[in-house]
């Protein structure tokens, strides 16, 4: 069996407008991946930058797959909250990005978007906070039942994911 | 009959922690140890460090400057639990006390070659603003008990901290029989190692 290691870091994130941030992430896979050791999914710390604007989370993420096919290659996707001084958490954004298939190191970009709701909506969760979010976290990875929503763009996370493949040349896989 | 291939493969790590970059703070020290998963053993070198106590340069940088060696070699049989440096950085606060000014972790490189790295430090911050003054008061800041902590994403989702500052590290990267065991680390990284440190932020 071909096997992949993901070992990197969720970086931080930049572009939102509120600055105390965390992120809860997970990977999906196929049916033909199995996980062999790693943690699938997780919920970095929540950070409140001093220096510039970008908030710094360093979550590393190592992640060993086993797989008999190419379908299914693992998508890495995250929720970004963000917590006031009270306590309360807020949604700020939905992102999914596919782990990269070429072996090495990748800075990845991954954009945001959060979903809008009725005027009234928009207006509470200006003045209140709250807002809109998705029942079922699937539609975050999965374009199925996209049509029905309505979003807008949320700030950018930035990853630096390493990928190590093992025996994909045995079968003839070129990456 | 061809003879057995081998069943470890060797990770040589060198370098140095560079400089840092900490706008509010001076007069730091630097203290590194590396994290690994149960099958990597070191085989070589030192696993961990305390740097020297750097001040900012007097003229315009306003750099901190280390230059720390790193040197270490690790043996394997699966590359989970790759090693990562964990940095901790502290200096003193007005009253004169150590308190800790940062931690900071990155995984070390896997594909041979040189490489740059410009990695975040944070600080996890007290609860309410009572233990926030209090702590600044007697010099007791919040804590890790054990800075590998840092190294680990599990059990943070409770942490609130706040991120203050930079380090550069400088990695070159050598591997041995990584190919023979079936492994593709892909092209040397292409992130450039030349120039000087980023003044402030990460480049991208």
């Amino acid at each position: 069996m071909a096997e992949v290691h993901v070992i990197g870091q969720i970086m931080g994130a930049i572009g939102f407008s509120e600055s105390s941030l965390f992120c809860k992430w997970g990977v999906h896979t196929g049916a033909a991946w199995k996980l062999l050791s790693g943690v699938r999914e997780g919920q970095t710390q929540v950070d409140t930058p001093q220096v510039g604007d970008m908030a710094y989370w360093s979550h590393p993420i190592d992640l060993h797959f086993a797989t008999k096919g190419l379908q299914g290659w693992p998508r890495l996707h995250l929720q970004v909250w963000s917590q006031d001084s009270f306590g309360r958490c807020q949604l700020s954004g939905y992102g999914f990005c596919h782990v990269p298939s070429s072996p090495g190191t990748h800075q990845l970009d991954c954009p945001t978007w959060r979903p809008l709701g009725s005027w009234r909506e928009q207006l509470a969760r200006a003045f209140v906070g709250g807002g809109p979010q998705l029942l079922h976290g699937d539609a975050i990875y999965s374009g199925a039942d996209r049509y029905r929503l309505h979003t807008a763009a949320g700030g950018i996370v930035r990853l630096e994911l390493g990928l190590l493949l093992r025996h994909f040349d045995r079968y003839g896989v070129e990456c | 009959m061809t003879a057995a291939g081998p069943s470890v493969f060797l990770l040589m790590v060198n370098g140095q922690v560079e400089s840092a970059q900490f706008p509010e703070y001076d007069d730091l020290y630097c203290k590194y140890c590396f994290v690994y998963g149960q099958d990597w053993a070191p085989t070589a070198g030192l696993e961990e460090g305390i740097s020297q106590i750097t001040s900012k340069s007097q003229d315009v940088r306003r750099a901190l400057v280390w230059n720390f060696p790193i040197d270490v070699t690790f043996k394997s049989t699966n590359p989970y639990g790759w090693p990562q440096i964990v940095l901790s950085v502290y200096g003193p606060d007005v009253f004169g006390n150590d308190v800790v000014r940062g931690y900071g972790a990155v995984h070390v490189p896997f594909s041979p070659g040189r490489h740059k790295r410009t990695i975040p430090m944070f600080v996890p911050e007290s609860t309410s603003k009572l233990q926030k003054f209090t702590s600044w008061f007697m010099g007791r800041r919040p804590e890790y008990t054990d800075p590998k902590v840092v190294a680990q994403g599990e059990g943070r989702e409770v942490t609130r901290v706040r991120s203050q500052g930079f380090v550069t590290l400088l990695f070159n990267v050598v591997t041995k029989d990584m190919r023979k065991l079936g492994y593709d680390t892909g092209p040397p990284d292409t992130q450039g190692a030349t120039g000087p440190s980023p003044p402030q932020g990460i480049p991208r």
